[in-house]
């Protein structure tokens, strides 16, 4: 080979190298979660009753229903696969503090992990508290691991049973958990649509704004303190306010006049993109939440809206209309290194970045005309449909350990909201009650 | 070749073909792309300068929402053999809706319905997608005209609606293209544009909630009422 040759190829692949490393900076990264991933075995042996009383929501004794909560939480985590004891042949007796030494025949069966419990009113009275022990066996030392003991008013009786399942998630994983996380949306309330609050399988609800009139597409803080969403004031001025969850303290961040819509905090809450029309079309604009200083990203004669951030904060996946239907475009956080994602199909919008930074989701238009949610890799080279069937798919948003995405859809009729894991299975309604509940978005993990 | 040399080449070519490839996918998603990269920072850049002084309309006071990315077990406490006795607390702050605020709302939107029907104001339908206004849209629009010129005081609000296909943010931004789009043909027909104002409900305020042509038809709609400002 020609000495020439030699440093040429040499210089390539110095430049090749460098492309591999500077695309390391980029938010793609290895999932994670690797598909081959193996789930630990984990039984439930029971959460005892202790007393008779019931569970604020009926039917249930405490222990019953905790176990039930338990149960799902555990499920949901896609950590750990639910083994049913009694279907591998194994009886456990009458459960204490210590394990049963049927535990031992299960762990022989496979079974990593055993958990057992019991749950009462810790005293008579209206306004006792619930009490809630956990214990955990492991099978690997063949002995109790570890425990915790829970006392609140009935009121966070379903809090118990996610706090001990994100306890276990943690355990096994180092990671926080989702139980313990919330989905903000929006819930129709007579003509008016409000900003509620739920846990992430849809119970305990509550509402946060009370205006009477539209508040629209609310998105968590980093820290889940606070939530950002437009706000229409005097029923035309459409303002980006943030409301503090735990206090229902609000401030108006944005009130240009125009179209003020899609806000979302970086991941380092340092500075708020939004989509505005004050200066004529829907264009991306960056604020910097300390000195309020406002910067353009985008300027476009198309529409420009719903900025996404990476999970660096680096990068912004965007719906922009310049070429002819919406289509997902990425840029960096400074409005420069502009390009597009997206080429199938004629409608594609709502971006959402995983945290986990390998995905991207959006609401894509099919062949047959229908809005259901599509998968993109952020280097455009892998893209599934994810949603099916009847109804509009909207307002895709994942769980903060990346493994599901919350949407709303009308396939059942009325819009609900819905949670789906990211490879496509165990398809959940959470809603239930209510006239339209749409633009769900989930909390940071804690 | 030697085999010493085939040694040496074949990671050299291997690594010269990753970089045909990569060369390849960075070049077709920049073709694919925005060429006007370079002209959008630009103009990034001048608005950023020019609004660098101006914070009219932006929010002062606001609390502090830096985040460190703390670490992210601090809720958890872990497992223990012999566990303490942890208190749980849930947040029962809840948001009540102001029945009198409620009501004052309903009232003002009877009453903008009402004066827009006293005075014979018509709506501007739309096609599936679509922010042109047909001929039928402009002979409503021509009627609203007329009643507006003759009411010098008056003041007209422009809703731009949409169907409930496609996304809520999208249609947010469709149902402005909708508002503007019968606010300019209003202003072509003579209307002083500050007479005019424009609201997009996108899909938030649908007319009729069926899945089918016949209500989606409805909801495609620049909806013109007499702005009652109070």
């Amino acid at each position: 080979m020609p000495f020439r040759t030699v440093v040429i190829i040499s210089l390539c692949l110095s430049v090749g190298l460098a492309w591999i490393i500077e695309s390391g900076a980029t938010d793609v990264y290895l999932e994670a979660t690797r598909s081959d991933f193996q789930k630990i075995p984990l039984a439930i042996a029971g959460i005892n009753n202790v007393g008779g009383a019931e569970s604020p929501e009926g039917r249930l004794k405490l222990g019953t229903r905790i176990e039930e909560v338990l149960k799902a939480d555990v499920r949901r985590s896609l950590v750990f696969s639910l083994v049913d004891l009694q279907s591998i042949g194994v009886n456990v007796g009458t459960l204490g503090t210590t394990p049963d030494p049927a535990f031992k025949q299960a762990a022989e069966q496979g079974v990593s992990v055993i958990v057992w419990g019991k749950a009462g009113m810790k005293s008579e009275g209206k306004d006792a508290d619930v009490n809630m022990d956990g214990y955990v066996y492991d099978a690997g030392s063949d002995e109790m691991v570890g425990g915790k003991r829970y006392v609140g008013s009935t009121s966070v009786m379903r809090l118990m049973a996610h706090r001990f399942a994100d306890e276990l998630v943690f355990r096994y994983t180092g990671e926080p958990g989702i139980a313990r996380t919330k989905i903000a949306y929006v819930s129709e309330q007579g003509t008016a649509r409000e900003i509620f609050v739920m846990d992430y399988d849809g119970h305990d609800a509550r509402q946060v704004t009370a205006d009477g009139f539209l508040n629209l597409m609310p998105r968590w803080s980093p820290d889940r303190r606070f939530l950002v969403f437009t706000a229409y004031r005097k029923r035309s001025m459409q303002n980006i306010d943030m409301i503090e969850v735990a206090t229902g303290k609000r401030w108006t961040l944005v009130a240009l006049g125009g179209l003020n819509i899609t806000p979302a905090l970086s991941p380092d809450g340092n500075y708020l993109a939004f989509a505005s029309s004050y200066e004529g079309n829907s264009e991306i604009y960056r604020m910097d939440t300390r000195t309020k200083a406002l910067q353009r990203l985008t300027g476009h004669a198309g529409g420009d809206l719903s900025p996404s951030w990476s999970p660096s904060g680096r990068e912004l996946a965007f719906a922009s209309d310049r070429s002819g239907g919406p289509q997902i475009f990425l840029m960096s956080r400074d409005g420069t290194n502009v390009r597009r994602l997206t080429f199938e199909g004629d409608y594609n919008a709502a971006p959402v970045w995983s945290p986990r930074g390998n995905w991207i989701a959006y609401v894509c238009r099919t062949p047959k005309k229908e809005y259901k949610l599509c998968l993109i890799t952020p280097d455009g080279q892998k893209r599934v449909q994810l949603t099916t069937g009847q109804g509009v798919d909207d307002s895709p948003s994942w769980s903060p350990d990346g493994r599901h995405l919350v949407f709303s859809s009308t396939a059942g009729g009325k819009s609900h909201i819905y949670m789906i894991n990211a490879d496509g299975k165990d398809l959940e309604r959470i809603t239930f009650s209510g006239t339209h509940n749409s633009a769900p978005t989930w909390s940071p993990a804690s | 070749m030697t085999r010493l040399q085939s040694i040496i080449c074949l990671p050299l070519v291997v690594g010269a073909i990753m970089l045909g490839m990569s060369g390849c996918a960075s070049k077709g998603l920049q073709s694919g792309g925005d060429t006007r990269a370079g002209k959008s920072a630009k103009s990034a850049k001048s608005a950023q300068s020019a609004q660098q002084d101006d914070k009219v309309g932006l929010g002062q006071d606001l609390p502090d929402t830096s985040f460190s990315g703390e670490d992210s077990s601090r809720g958890l406490r872990g497992l223990d053999k012999n566990p303490a006795e942890e208190r749980l607390g849930g947040n029962s702050l809840m948001a009540k809706s102001d029945p009198n605020s409620a009501a004052r709302q309903m009232g003002e939107i009877r009453a903008e319905q009402a004066a827009a029907a006293a005075a014979g104001l018509r709506d501007v339908f739309f096609a599936f997608d679509s922010f042109m206004i047909s001929g039928e849209g402009r002979q409503a629009l021509l009627r609203n005209a007329e009643w507006i010129k003759s009411n010098p005081g008056a003041q007209l609000k422009i809703e731009g609606h949409c169907d409930e296909r496609g996304t809520s943010a999208y249609n947010l931004v469709l149902g402005e293209k909708r508002a503007k789009a019968a606010r300019n043909y209003l202003v072509e027909l003579g209307v002083t544009s500050n007479q005019l104002s424009i609201v997009s409900y996108g899909k938030e305020r649908p007319f009729c909630n069926e899945h089918d042509e016949s209500c989606y038809s409805q909801n495609r709609r620049a909806h013109v009422v007499v702005h009652i400002d109070k």
